[in-house]
């Protein structure tokens, strides 16, 4: 049952997400960084929520184990639906990173553009599954939260050993 | 006499039917025989060649792995190896010789447990740990790059880029071997040094942050400079290299912007572009993860580039297009053997450029004067990404 903390990080992710274009988002993201450092106000949500049924296949097109899935956009690492988990879970015995990058994804099913969360799943040696690199409005590593070169498990309980990432939907790009 | 005689010729003839198996079984290769060997470990020379070059390996399939070779690109030969642990970026050669730096992330159970980061001093010629220092368990794990980590210009204090995701810069005394402390870097990443004691870090709106040490390694200053770059048109990589006072890093629409060390600070040069209208038209783009290089003698910027489009940025490159820094002009094409994503160039009268890709366990190896290839050493590694000349 999510803490809440974590309701409270989930309701303003959601918020931002659906408040924001793509653009002002990048522009807001170095003047929310600069600042807090302390203390990691991300739009994501933390882990340990029960898995979410994924939508029908009319609506959410592709092979979420296929690097060309839409929601993969912007993920740089092993997909979890590779490695026992799903595209929206990790896989048994890991932990789901509490803060990470975001990409914003064109989803053929609905034109619509969503804000996808790529949290990493951590405590485990890397999965070597179906590594997937792709850089739509990646962002170098001094934009942190756009920036997929970044292992995304520090902050997690376990540590920073990485496994796997998934593609999380956050919420509509407006 | 002649029952002795016959003694003789006796004895005589099983003499020489003795001699006789004696060269039949032991013969030429009795007299070889090899000698005992006793057991031996190898020592490098106290001076490495030019034309050597750390290969550092992140060993992202095997990510508490991490590992740095030592190849003579001479020869192509495989002088030695580091373990590294987990997440490695990769080694940091000091001039004065003796000794190699390595940043390093271990867990007291593999992957799980206590997590210790340290500064893992080795002696450059037997490759031996002979001194470790413990920093905070922060740094960065990251794909490997250069600006993770920096020496200051008189290799004093070693400075090392946290994310945890709050970021700051670990500050070791390397003569002490003493940690120093910490320093706060609130939005801004990297380090790259300007100086004895002074650095920059980039700043998520395009700003530098430009840091003064004290002679202790503590915070002296922070100047905070203008943007010099619009992150959202057009970001520069993070792969800046350094020619003399001068930082160059390259745009993703590939505009070069030179950051230039000043006595006040750093200071943002006119840029110039990497392609003509007509390159860019037919989409050639710089890219690949360690994509650019500088030869300090001859004043020339080595980079990766393909064709390509907008979001191609970590493509691996067919080509290294060499330009002239102080004239802007390209100088010299070298075509690749293998795609390629990291390189490096030696820093000698004759450079050897070295080339490699995290997707693929190989080290091509070329002659930068005539531009030929010259040869590739393989396997080598697992996922090989920044390469780091002496």
């Amino acid at each position: 049952m999510p803490s809440s903390i974590d309701a409270l990080v989930e309701r303003l992710a959601r918020n931002m997400a659906q408040r924001i274009s793509r653009r002002s988002f990048i522009g807001g993201v170095g003047a929310l960084l600069f600042g807090a450092a302390g203390m990691p106000l991300l739009p994501v949500a933390r882990g340990e929520s029960t898995t979410p049924a994924r939508p029908d296949a009319a609506t959410d097109p592709g092979d979420p184990q296929a690097c060309e899935y839409w929601r993969h956009c912007a993920i740089d690492g092993f997909l979890c639906g590779c490695c026992g988990g799903s595209g929206q879970s990790c896989p048994p015995g890991t932990e789901h990173s509490a803060v990470t990058w975001v990409g914003t994804c064109h989803n053929p099913g609905d034109g619509r553009d969503y804000i996808i969360s790529y949290n990493d799943c951590c405590g485990k040696s890397a999965c070597g599954r179906c590594l997937c690199s792709r850089h739509e409005d990646d962002k170098p590593l001094y934009v942190p939260f756009r920036s997929n070169d970044y292992n995304w498990c520090p902050g997690s309980k376990v540590g920073i050993a990485y496994h796997c990432t998934v593609a999380r939907i956050v919420g509509v790009a407006k | 006499m002649a029952h002795g005689s016959g003694m003789n010729r006796t004895r005589r003839a099983w003499a020489r039917a003795a001699l006789a198996l004696m060269a039949c079984t032991c013969g030429a290769r009795g007299w070889a025989q090899l000698p005992a060997e006793p057991p031996a470990v190898e020592q490098l020379p106290s001076k490495p060649t030019p034309h050597w070059v750390w290969v550092n390996d992140t060993s992202f399939f095997a990510y508490p792995d991490g590992r740095a070779f030592l190849v003579d690109g001479d020869s192509g030969k495989m002088l030695g190896m580091l373990s590294t642990g987990f997440s490695f970026n990769g080694v940091l050669v000091p001039k004065a010789g003796g000794v190699i730096y390595s940043p390093e992330i271990y867990f007291s159970r593999g992957t799980r447990g206590t997590r210790t980061d340290v500064v893992t001093i080795y002696d450059a010629t037997r490759l031996e740990p002979v001194g470790e220092i413990e920093i905070p368990p922060k740094r960065a794990s990251i794909l490997p790059m250069a600006g993770a980590q920096a020496l200051t210009d008189d290799e004093r204090f070693l400075l090392i880029y946290n994310f945890t995701p709050a970021q700051s810069v670990t500050v070791v005394d390397m003569r002490s071997r003493k940690f120093v402390g910490e320093i706060e870097a609130a939005g801004c990443a990297l380090v790259y040094p300007t100086g004895p004691r002074s650095f920059f870090s980039i700043c998520g709106d395009g700003a530098l942050l430009v840091t003064t040490l004290t002679d202790a390694g503590t915070l002296a200053r922070h100047v905070r400079t203008a943007a010099f770059i619009d992150v959202v048109k057009d970001p520069v990589t993070e792969k800046g290299v350094r020619w003399r006072d001068t930082w160059l890093f390259a745009s993703f629409e590939g505009v070069l912007h030179p950051l230039r060390a000043t006595a006040a600070g750093v200071e943002a040069e006119p840029t110039w572009p990497l392609f003509t209208q007509q390159e860019l038209a037919q989409h050639w783009r710089t890219g690949g993860l360690n994509h650019l290089a500088v030869h300090g003698g001859s004043g020339r910027l080595f980079s990766i580039v393909h064709q390509g489009g907008p979001e191609t940025r970590e493509e691996l490159g067919e080509e290294v297009w060499v330009y002239d820094v102080a004239s802007r002009k390209k100088a010299q094409t070298i075509a690749m053997r293998n795609k390629v994503g990291s390189i490096q160039v030696s820093q000698d009268d004759h450079p050897l450029l070295f080339a490699c890709a995290m997707e693929a366990n190989r080290l091509d190896i070329y002659d930068v004067t005539s531009g030929r290839y010259l040869r590739t050493v393989e396997p080598l590694g697992q996922t090989p990404a920044l390469l780091v000349t002496p």
